[in-house]
């Protein structure tokens, strides 16, 4: 054994020193770093946006309840080393003097909030700050549409239940406050310890029980395995960073699969790279094998000098490429630390182990097919030179080489969905260039026939390869359409998130609008120079029966998913009419009502019903829904289901009744207008004339999220990069595969009397129709691939990319046509004596 | 003189797109041990065929090998590959040395394979024997042609075989470079009591042996003893 180390390792010495060994190092180095640095640098920003998106929860997770949480829970999360922190809110009124409004009243202990901030301004609609404390025994915060409604002052005391509060600060903005444009009183915030005296949450109030957890992901896991068998779905709701379904939780979701796609295709990239390095290795020692075999060397023999030579280059490659991809992401992430606000301090291990195991499964997995057919080598080919290897099946290849890939993806990823998808495209494009190949060779006979040029010869050699090689081709086509994946996926998300908040986009709104103050509104914004965008009409309704069956469980908080969204269904929901279909509605069962006659007095209003709502409240298409109005009942009928796009910020409804409905019922309006950030001081004068009419500002809301996106836009074009580099690297190390065989080819042309413009050009041709055919297939499985991503995995709507019909086969010639010029430019100008004494 | 090579009725028969087609018609002969022959024939004629099979690098179809009275044609490929390491040397036309090997190296190797002791050793002082000792760290494409066939000699001679197979192994060198070889090859044989098979078309190289075997469309044609013809000692 010994002397087979030896000579393993002397072999894998001189070979390295020789650069035998190069490309299947780079190969190995490639696959470790690239997935090392994207790995580590999408952890690292994972860890930055769900830090941002932290702050919207006020915490890394939360427990909500409906009624007050043991002690014991929040004592054995302290125990696990988890900060706490509580709240309880309620819906309550406050009065002053004569007026009275209903408000959101949070009770917040000292340790509120544990991510984010409370920002407070010094007067009304002013400027906000972050607030260095928590209001102080007796005092009261709260936000500046209560100044409006109460008519109340900094200063002044005002009643909550029993309780009497100084109001201290303008309240602007906590972090876990929500959005919704219906129902959402405004905010008054006070001490946990003084809401006893107010005596508002006694038995019967709806009061809601928060507490808020942070530590890190392991202490977060711990607490909730150990807390979940005691929770009940009906009382309680456990809800973490990963959980946030609203607009930034789902750019940071989407984020996230992107650089799980990119680290899968930078896996898919090295793999091919490998594979393609140990096919050269292992015909480069087809001779090596058969001399040693004839000097006596038995099949384990040669099995253990080949698995340890494996095994020193997988070592190298993986301790070079986890120092370069650290290295590497290191640099990124210092030139990237003024845009993007990433921890540097945080280290992360499932990188560092991914990364290795990729490599080590890469190299042995992909070298194993090659290996095999080195070691079924027979010694006769000492004598006859053109016995080849006795594996002859490129099916076992493309079997094991599949399987392979599948697993790596399946083992980074956890996800079979994403997995299957790239799969199967990758199986079905290798099937479309194998039926490319054969079309591609009957053309080749056809066009290499006649006097032999440049032309005629880059024909033949494909015609040949293409049949000897096909390895080479498809491997250069999945390069190109995963860099196409790559490449799409992230303008057509980056577009898909910056549509979604183009400039301008409302960010106030405006409800209770009365019929004769709409008209009035809307030329004193204009006069003021402000656009006011569409009025919906709103009327509140209880919803009562379901065919004719009372509901008696009211919608309560807990069963929703989403406290923005289900406040429109509490005790009473917003009603809306229309004919036309709001934008960014969809209808995904029955048809929408549209301005169909209605016979009023013999059938139900149509009405169509938010999808998600449907399913909550088990609401089927055709189902009689009955209303109350004040006091008059509306029966519909369910005549459509909507998807609706929660992401755009618009008002959104979960019921649109049919116009007819309506007629009888006197309507108050919401609307929105969009004011630049820097003019916020205009808000005052705006509304001055309009006391009854409240106002949203989702301004901040909207700017957070517009820099997220921003930010992670920057983090995906980063990755874009480095996958790349990581493509350019593939097609460089196929390029140089095929040195071997050109050499001799270029080395039998030139004694023959070939003329170097000849073969410079023939070479350069042969390479150009190689990239146009990969070009051209890539851009098909392009398209296919990303149409099931889009539609499966990135809930994006899936779009055609003819342009990259174009572009891809243009491309594939230019740089595969490069690549190839340029990787065979030594060899082209080599004298014929010195080819031939190379072919030896 | 004990037989080192016996042969009986040995067939080759391959399977080929177009059927069946024998290459080795049955074949029958002996050499004794320290022996040297020459198979000669036209290309084509199956003398590489013989010599494979010979040298266990083959199976026979049909027919039996017994070398130094082992049954070559019953053992598996890996019996032959052991037996090879011990007992057989091999020289070839195209050298046929491990380019990532220094000559040393290419030398070591089968005493390597064999585990022997004191391969280095062992090669070093074989080197000197061939007068390479000083190109010992070079490697095959830094030396020339018949420095490389020397190289290959070395190495066939290391474990001292029984049985030299040598496949034209002046085949790819100019005359100089050729008679250098031969004279070193019949040399080291002579020593080292070798059993000696070689195949050539090379009638000068045929006529050193003391036997010539002469093959034609996979038959074995003619058997003579001559007297050898001298060989011009290396320097």
């Amino acid at each position: 054994m010994n002397t087979t180390v030896n000579l393993a390792w002397r072999l894998f010495r001189h070979e390295a020193k020789r650069g035998e060994l190069t490309i299947i190092l780079l190969a190995i180095i490639l696959s470790v770093s690239a997935v090392l640095s994207l790995s580590l640098f999408s952890e690292r920003l994972q860890g930055a946006l769900k830090s941002r998106s932290a702050a919207f929860i006020a915490a890394d997770a939360q427990l909500r309840s409906g009624k007050p949480l043991d002690e014991n829970w929040l004592m054995k999360a302290r125990d696990l080393g988890l900060n706490t922190a509580q709240r309880v809110s309620t819906r309550s009124m406050v009065f002053f003097g004569d007026e009275m409004a209903l408000t959101d009243l949070r009770a917040v202990n000292g340790n509120y909030p544990l991510k984010g901030s409370v920002n407070v301004a010094n007067a009304p609609f002013g400027a906000k700050t972050p607030a260095s404390s928590l209001p102080r025994k007796g005092e009261a915060w709260i936000q500046s549409r209560l100044f409006q409604s109460l008519g109340v002052k900094l200063g002044d005391e005002i009643e909550i239940g029993d309780g009497v509060f100084t109001v201290a600060k303008v309240l602007v903005d906590i972090p876990d406050a929500g959005f919704s444009v219906f129902n959402t009183e405004p905010i008054v915030l006070i001490r946990l310890s003084d809401l006893a005296a107010t005596s508002v949450t006694g038995p019967g109030s709806r009061a809601n029980y928060v507490s808020y957890f942070t530590g890190t992901f392991s202490e977060i896991n711990s607490f909730h395995d150990w807390l979940e068998p005691q929770l009940d779905s009906d009382i309680h709701r456990w809800q973490t960073v990963e959980d946030d379904e609203s607009a930034i939780g789902q750019s940071v979701a989407r984020a996230e699969r992107y650089f799980l796609l990119a680290s899968l295709l930078a896996i898919v990239l090295a793999a091919v790279s490998i594979a393609v390095a140990a096919q050269r290795y292992s015909q480069r020692h087809f001779d090596p094998v058969a001399i040693m075999k004839t000097l006596g060397a038995t099949k384990k023999t040669i099995r253990a000098i080949y698995l340890f030579q494996v095994l020193f280059i997988t070592l190298l490659g993986i301790v070079i490429g986890l120092l370069v991809g650290f290295v590497g992401q290191q640099v990124v992430v210092w030139g990237l630390a003024d845009r993007i606000d990433v921890s540097l301090s945080v280290w992360h291990w499932r990188p560092v182990i991914i990364s290795i195991l990729t490599g080590a499964t890469c190299a042995l997995l992909f070298s194993l097919y090659p290996l095999m057919q080195l070691f079924s080598i027979p010694p006769l080919r000492v004598l006859r030179r053109d016995l080849g290897s006795n594996l002859r099946s490129r099916t076992i290849q493309f079997l094991a080489a599949g399987g392979a890939v599948f697993l790596l993806m399946l083992m980074y990823s956890q996800d079979v969905k994403i997995s299957a998808i790239l799969f199967s495209s990758g199986v079905v494009l290798v099937a479309g260039l194998l039926v490319a190949t054969f079309i591609l060779i009957a053309v080749g006979r056809k066009l290499g026939a006649g006097k032999i040029g440049a032309w005629q010869l880059a024909w033949a050699r494909i015609k040949r390869r293409a049949m000897d090689n096909s390895v080479q081709l498809i491997s250069f086509s999945i390069t190109i359409m995963l860099l196409l994946v790559v490449l799409v996926m992230r303008n057509d998300m980056i577009a898909q998130w910056r549509a979604q908040l183009p400039e301008g986009t409302p960010n106030y709104f405006l409800v209770n609008i009365t019929e004769d103050k709409k008209d009035i509104l809307d030329s004193h914004f204009s006069a003021n120079g402000i656009e006011i965008e569409e009025f919906y009409p709103v009327v509140r309704g209880r919803f009562v029966a379901v065919n004719n069956e009372r509901v008696n469980t009211e919608v309560t908080k807990e069963d929703e998913p989403n406290d923005e969204r289900r406040r429109g269904l509490g005790r009473e929901a917003n009603l809306t009419w229309s004919n036309t279909l709001q934008k960014g509605n969809e209808v995904v069962r029955g048809t929408w009502h549209g301005d169909s006659a209605v016979d009023t007095l013999t059938a139900p209003f149509p009405v169509s019903v938010e999808a998600d709502v449907a399913e909550r409240l088990n609401i089927n298409l055709g189902d009689k829904v009955t209303f109350n109005v004040g006091s008059e009942v509306v029966e519909t009928q369910v005549t459509s289901l909507r998807e609706v796009d929660w992401q755009t910020m618009q008002p959104n409804f979960f019921f649109v009744i049919h116009p007819a409905a309506m007629e009888e019922f006197s309507a108050t309006y919401i609307t929105s207008f969009y004011l630049p950030t820097e003019e916020k001081d205009k808000l005052t004068n705006l509304l001055q004339p309009f006391a009854s009419i409240t106002m949203f500002d989702v301004d901040a809301r909207i700017n957070q999220l517009r820099e997220i996106v921003e930010q992670v836009s920057v983090a995906v074009e980063f990755i874009l990069v480095l996958v790349l580099i990581a493509g350019s690297l593939v097609l460089i190390a196929q390029v140089q595969a095929s040195m071997d065989e050109r050499r001799q080819e270029l080395a039998i042309l030139r004694t023959l009397g070939a003329k170097g413009s000849l073969i410079r050009q023939s070479v350069i041709f042969e390479f150009i129709i190689i990239g146009i055919v990969a070009g051209f297939m890539a851009a098909l499985a392009n398209e296919l691939s990303l149409y099931m991503l889009q539609t499966s995995v990135f809930q994006m709507t899936a779009s055609l990319h003819l342009e990259y019909w174009i572009i891809a086969p243009v491309a594939g010639a230019v740089i595969v046509g490069t690549l190839g010029a340029l990787g065979c430019w030594r060899l082209l100008t080599l004298n014929t004596a010195t080819l031939l004494r190379k072919m030896v | 003189m004990t037989s080192m090579i016996k042969t009986s009725n040995v067939t080759k028969f391959v399977t080929t797109s177009e059927g069946t087609l024998q290459i080795l018609r049955p074949i029958s002969f002996e050499v004794k041990a320290g022996e040297s022959i020459a198979i000669i024939g036209a290309s084509g004629s199956g003398k590489s065929t013989l010599l494979g099979l010979l040298a266990g690098l083959d199976e026979v179809s049909e027919g039996e090998i017994l070398l130094d009275d082992a049954p070559l044609h019953t053992m598996g490929e890996e019996e032959r590959a052991v037996f090879r390491g011990k007992n057989v040397g091999f020289i070839f036309q195209s050298f046929m040395l491990v380019q990532s090997l220094t000559a040393l190296e290419n030398v070591m190797l089968p005493a390597e394979i064999a585990n022997l002791p004191n391969a280095k050793a062992m090669a070093m002082r074989i080197l000197e024997d061939v007068g390479l000792a000083h190109r010992a760290h070079h490697f095959p494409n830094q030396l020339s042609g018949g420095e490389q066939q020397r190289v290959a000699i070395a190495r066939a001679f290391i474990t001292t075989p029984k049985i030299l197979f040598a496949d034209e192994p002046t085949g790819n060198l100019d005359a100089k470079n050729s008679e250098k070889v031969e004279a070193l090859l019949f040399k080291l044989n002579r020593e080292k009591g070798t059993t000696l098979v070689l195949v050539t078309h090379d009638n000068t190289l045929a006529h050193h042996c003391d036997r010539q075997l002469i093959m034609s469309a996979g038959e074995l044609t003619e058997d003579s003893t001559v007297t050898p013809s001298p060989v011009h000692e290396a320097h």
